[in-house]
């Protein structure tokens, strides 16, 4: 058998350091054990530190506060917000934003019906967010478990898996999106359903690459021979060593997931108006560019500062979950810089 | 290089040897084909130039001919370019005065109760050189009408009952009806002359007709070109070819014309940004909810009564087709034979509404229950928008409406018999366009009680509609205003909402004005270089 | 090699099956094309004609058998549409695709590539700072909206640009513009983050140490190993621009294959959406039989494992 019969096992993610840059052990890999070996208390100990890590990175603190953000008002906005979203005034269309006159509720404008812009953005959160997270976490749990699974156990699981992940890719979700809302009905539940069937390959091929590569570690080895079921050896010794990539591709995947929203609607075969998302006000704003700005920039920029914000948070919580490079974060800023450019000078 | 990294380099070459530059030729091979396909398909996009603008008109559409099949013109897509400029009918109506002036008829009478006879124009030939008579009209009206094509003419200005035609001789042609049909001529006005050469087994992508313009290439997908006729019998036109692109989106066709890359844009929106370029014209639309007679809360007239109470035609005018539009009473607006001018649109009265509903309820009608309002994408500009203030409004009023946006197939579904079964009580969002000019292409289509596209109607109604039908002249537009008044005031069918105005965009290079037929025949013999 | 390709290509025949049939079963879920296509007073006996004269009244197992017969022999039917066979209209449409997404994919790699290693050699940097953050902000914009406010900005507003249109290269500009920015975004991070976990690796430090320059240790050392991720990265996003520049090919007017698929979707053109999917399926399967050489070549464990 020719070396490339291994199927692009080896295709480390995004963003993960390349094969021959780390020597045989990461750092991470032996997380895994390590981790899992330590008594409870550190495990505590480990928890406040990481709030504390993060408080001490001014941009990643701000961005898991805007996600927050986010999250409260997916959960709380539309009943703080109570009917202004739907109450239409086709006396006071289209206007502008930042003027005082109009009270708190017209503070972001109001759009082509007259309805409260903010009001409207606040509920179409909770529809954006109950469409991405579940989306990315469905993905996420069929494809990881999946892929772990295939890429443990080799030969034949395999080979089916990442056939099967080809005929997700090369499908047209666009039809399923199609067979979705007029077969079915179009409910945030369905479009969730979509793009989350749309995205199991990503995770299946990075969850099946990674676990495939440690199958052949000794630690798994060694974990094997004393007998430990596939599915422990899985839990205990795989997981933890893919999470992390895992989950970063699950950042950028949240993004990616908003967009296709987005673009279903800008279609006409996402979410349904009187139903309203981030990617629907997006789409249909896009009529008013050139004369209502606010309707498309402002859903476009919430999807914009989500997105950056769930990413920066993602990159640090690599850097922080990651033992070789925490180090970077425990530093007061000013040393860290200077630390930096020590090591320059050593390395020149 | 530094040496650790180039001693495991030189390793490994050694180590895999030869199998490795078999690889990295192969993947090598691989790129460069990739990249062979890559440039070689460089040519589609530009594969040849329009020449200079100074000849040519170009005119940017809302979505490509599906088929230029002559017998499928009462399709928008396909009759704004096939009609009066590759091929003509025997007869044509001034979409203005709603006159017929002769074409490839010189001239045609009554000759008995339902046989007509035409007089057909000599000299002319066809864009493929053989010469039109009797027998080429004979042929397309039998193949329109008569014919297993399943052509879309045949349904939309035709009845059941197939036509008896015959070419008496090389000028002269009788069409025979089943039932007296005082309006055959205009029927006839839509049936496109082809020659005989033309096949009746298949539809044809790209006809031959006597027209002023003949399709010169079409790039499938990226634009289409016609050509002038050298043959043409009439005026040649002012511009010796005309080229037409699609875009699908109506900001795009705006900014094409005001960056002068199209002469003339189709359909647009009064918010898609085409400024002082913008002219428009009534397009003959007339936009309505047609709401389902047979389930309860539907099914009681005070119900229907309240929801064209209820809805604020007017604000809805105002502020979503800023403007362009008139609110309606009827489904044909003026201009159309069997406009009644008398009947002004139901006031806007929300608390007349809210009274007779609960007046139903009273009764025991479940006022309650869900009305399905179903929209579709792209029926007219802001139509999503419309539909959640029709929503809003009714709502107001008391009754229970979920809105449903679909796609033109599922509209369709609603639509055409046979209808959506199980489907509830049923709010259609419509846009009727009568472009024929007669009220009887509107009421056998949408009020008879079997009517392709009614969903009420009584024994009696039929009747009214059917004598109607029979009239001519004057008489013929009594009947069909009186009809249309008994229609709002006996079935109450309909909510109308207004009727439209479309938006064209023109660069100052042409001179055209726009008229209620535009979209559906844009006549490019109308259209002149300015100045 | 051979073997490997030989293997590939059978394993994916199933797949593609799979995926073809899938598309057969789904499509005709969304309902009877027969009221697009039919006139609008079509009776009864107009409905079940043209039922039977596109196979639509057979039971669907035997419709998709004439249809895997058809395909078998290279024949997917005629467009209700258009009337043209349906293959033609694909494999027209195809090559359209493929060059946006070619050029665009090509731009997109050679701009991270730069803007990437730039970005990583002083992380935490100020060009780190504003590549990173500009990177997110580009790989979070709907495309529509990015292709939109560009035809206003540079054609109507500026002049520089066509807004779309049939001749020249200008019309190139905007399309591959808008296509770009996602992919870029991307794969800018991507190239980042491998980079900064290469530049810190123990090699590069004794090359560095060895008195290499900045420069051949990023083009010569680091790159090579970033180039990995890269590849699996763009692959994937490659995979996407072939299967659906939908939204950018609708606005530009794009004979591509994401309008086709769109169109026919939307007006129940089974045989050219059948079609249509089959060509960027097999197009996919092909890419990432590519992606696999690539990444055969590129990978130091598989290299590893052709000792053994």
């Amino acid at each position: 058998m020719s070396p490339m019969a291994h199927d692009r096992q080896g295709a480390p993610p995004a963003g993960e350091p390349a094969p021959e840059a780390i020597p045989e052990q990461s750092p991470a890999a032996d997380a895994g054990p390590e981790r899992e070996a330590a008594p409870r208390q550190a495990h505590g100990a480990a928890r406040t530190g990481m709030w504390r890590l993060l408080l001490r990175d001014r941009v990643a603190t701000l961005a898991a506060c805007t996600l927050l953000l986010v999250a409260l008002t997916a959960l709380l906005g539309p009943l703080l917000v109570g009917d202004l979203a739907t109450k239409q005034n086709l006396d006071a269309v289209n206007t502008a934003p930042f003027q005082s006159d109009e009270g708190w509720a017209y503070i972001l404008g109001s759009d082509s019906l007259g309805r409260s812009m903010l009001a409207r953005l606040a509920v179409a959160t909770r529809t954006t967010v109950s469409v991405a997270v579940p989306a990315v976490l469905v993905s996420l749990l069929i494809g990881s478990v999946w892929g772990m699974w295939a890429g443990y156990h080799r030969g034949w699981r395999e080979t089916l898996s990442m056939r099967t992940a080809d005929v997700i890719l090369s499908f047209p979700s666009l039809l399923l999106a199609v067979v979705v809302l007029y077969v079915f009905s179009p409910s945030a539940a369905n479009i969730v359903a979509i793009l989350a069937i749309a995205r199991i390959p990503i995770y299946l091929r990075t969850a099946r690459a990674e676990s495939a590569e440690l199958q052949s570690r000794l630690f798994v080895d060694a974990a094997r021979t004393f007998g430990t079921r596939s599915g422990a050896v899985i839990r205990r010794h795989v997981l933890p060593t893919v999470l992390p990539t895992l989950l970063t591709v699950a950042t950028a995947d949240f993004c990616f997931v908003m967009l296709s929203e987005s673009s279903l609607s800008f279609l006409g075969i996402g979410i349904q108006p009187p139903d309203i998302s981030w990617g629907l006000m997006t789409a249909q704003g896009r009529q008013y560019l050139q004369t209502s700005w606010w309707m498309s920039i402002f859903p476009g920029l919430a999807i914009v500062i989500t997105t950056v914000s769930a990413s920066v948070l993602a990159a640090w919580f690599r850097i922080a979950t990651d033992p070789a490079q925490r180090w970077r974060l425990s530093l007061p800023r000013r040393q860290r810089r200077s630390v930096r450019r020590a090591g320059q000078e050593v390395a020149r | 290089m530094s040496q650790p990294s180039q001693s495991r380099a030189t390793r490994r070459n050694r180590m895999i040897g030869r199998f490795r530059v078999a690889r990295r030729r192969t993947a090598v091979a691989a790129l460069a084909a990739g990249f062979a396909v890559l440039v070689s398909s460089c040519t589609v996009a530009n594969s040849d130039s329009l020449g200079g603008s100074g000849s040519g008109l170009r005119i940017v559409l809302p979505e490509e001919p599906p088929t230029l099949e002559p017998c499928e013109s009462s399709l928008t897509s396909t009759g704004v370019v096939v009609r009066s400029n590759i091929t003509q009918p025997l007869i044509e109506r001034d979409p203005k005065s709603g006159d017929l002036s002769p074409l490839l008829s010189t001239g045609w009478k009554r000759t008995s109760d339902t046989r007509w006879t035409f007089t057909m124009r000599e000299g002319v030939r066809f864009q493929d050189g053989t010469a039109f008579n009797a027998r080429d009209a004979a042929y397309s009206i039998e193949r329109a009408v008569n014919s297993d094509l399943g052509c879309n003419v045949d349904g939309y200005v035709f009845g059941e009952d197939p036509l008896d035609v015959e070419a008496v001789d090389e000028r002269t042609l009788t069409v025979e009806s089943k039932e007296p049909d005082p309006i055959l001529p205009l029927r006839l006005s839509f049936v496109e002359i082809v020659p005989t050469s033309t096949g009746t087994a298949k539809k044809v992508r790209q006809p031959v007709g006597t027209g002023p313009y003949e399709i010169g290439r079409w790039d499938t997908g990226l634009k289409l070109r016609l050509d002038r006729n050298k043959r043409y019998w009439g005026k040649a036109p002012s511009y010796e070819n005309v080229t037409y692109q699609w875009r699908a989106e109506g900001t795009v066709r705006a900014a094409m014309v005001t960056s002068d890359e199209a002469d003339v844009a189709l359909k647009l929106g009064p918010l898609d940004g085409a400024g002082d370029r913008g002219v428009n014209h009534p397009n003959n639309e007339t936009t309505a909810l047609r709401l389902t007679g047979e389930e309860p809360p539907l099914d009681d007239p005070r119900v229907r009564q309240a929801v064209n109470y209820a809805l604020d035609k007017r604000g809805i005018v105002k502020s979503l087709f800023s403007g362009l539009g008139k609110p309606a009473g009827q489904l044909v607006p003026s201009g159309v034979l069997g406009h009644n001018p008398s009947i002004k649109p139901w006031p806007h009265d929300l608390k007349k509404a809210r009274a007779l509903v609960k007046a139903a309820k009273a009764d025991g009608v479940p006022t309650g229950k869900q009305i399905l309002m179903v929209g579709r994408h792209e029926l007219f500009p802001r139509v999503s928008e419309t539909a959640e203030v029709l929503q809003e409004q009714l709502t107001q009023a008391g009754l229970n409406i979920k809105l449903k946006m679909v796609d033109e197939s599922a509209h369709l579904e609603y639509q055409l018999r046979p209808f959506v079964p199980d489907a509830g009580p049923v709010a259609l969002l419509i846009q009727h366009g009568n472009q024929a000019g007669d009220a009887a292409f509107t009421v056998d289509q949408y009020m008879t009680s079997k009517g392709a596209q009614s969903v009420m109607g009584t024994k009696g109604f039929d009747k009214v509609i059917e004598e109607a039908g029979r009239k001519s002249g004057k008489q013929r537009q009594k009947a069909y205003e009186e009809l249309l008044k008994q229609q709002n005031g006996d079935i109450t069918q309909f909510a109308h909402i207004a009727h439209m105005r479309g938006v064209v965009a023109l660069s100052p290079n042409v001179s055209y004005r726009p008229n209620s037929a535009t979209n559906d025949e844009l006549r490019l013999a109308d259209i002149r270089p300015a100045g | 090699m051979i073997t490997f390709l030989r293997r590939r290509t059978l394993s994916s025949v199933i797949p593609l099956a799979v995926v073809v049939l899938g598309v057969f079963c789904l499509a005709r879920l969304t309902g009877n094309p027969a009221s697009l296509y039919l006139p609008l007073n079509a009776t009864e006996q107009m409905r079940q004609d043209f039922a039977e004269r596109n196979g639509l009244d057979q039971p669907v197992l035997s419709q998709m058998a004439d249809y895997l017969g058809g395909v078998l022999r290279l024949d997917f039917g005629e467009s209700l549409r258009t009337g043209q066979s349906a293959g033609r209209m694909a494999l027209d449409a195809f090559p359209a695709t493929l060059q946006l997404a070619g050029f665009t994919m090509l731009i997109a790699v050679l701009g991270a590539a730069v803007v990437g290693s730039w970005a990583a050699f002083k992380p935490n940097g100020l060009a780190d700072r504003v590549c990173s953050t500009m990177s997110m902000i580009a790989a979070s914009v709907p495309d529509f909206w990015f292709a939109i406010v560009g035809i206003w900005i540079f054609a109507v507003t500026l002049g520089w640009l066509p807004t779309s249109g049939v001749t020249g290269h200008g019309i190139w500009i905007l399309p591959i513009a808008t296509l770009v920015v996602r992919p870029f975004g991307v794969l800018v991070q991507v190239v980042r983050g491998a980079m900064v976990s290469a530049l810190s690796s123990p090699y590069v430090k004794l090359a560095r140490s060895k008195g290499a320059d900045d420069y051949r240790i990023v083009t010569h050392h680091a790159l090579r190993n970033a180039a990995a991720p890269a590849l699996t990265v763009a692959g994937d996003l490659t995979v996407g621009l072939v299967n659906g520049a939908v939204v950018v090919e609708t606005i530009f007017g794009w004979p591509g294959i994401g309008k086709l698929m769109i169109d026919s979707i939307l007006q129940r053109d089974f045989a050219v959406l059948q079609a249509a999917v089959l060509v960027t399926a097999v197009a996919i399967f092909v890419l990432n039989i590519l992606i696999d050489v690539c990444y055969a070549l590129l990978d130091a464990r598989v290299r590893q494992a052709a000792k053994t």
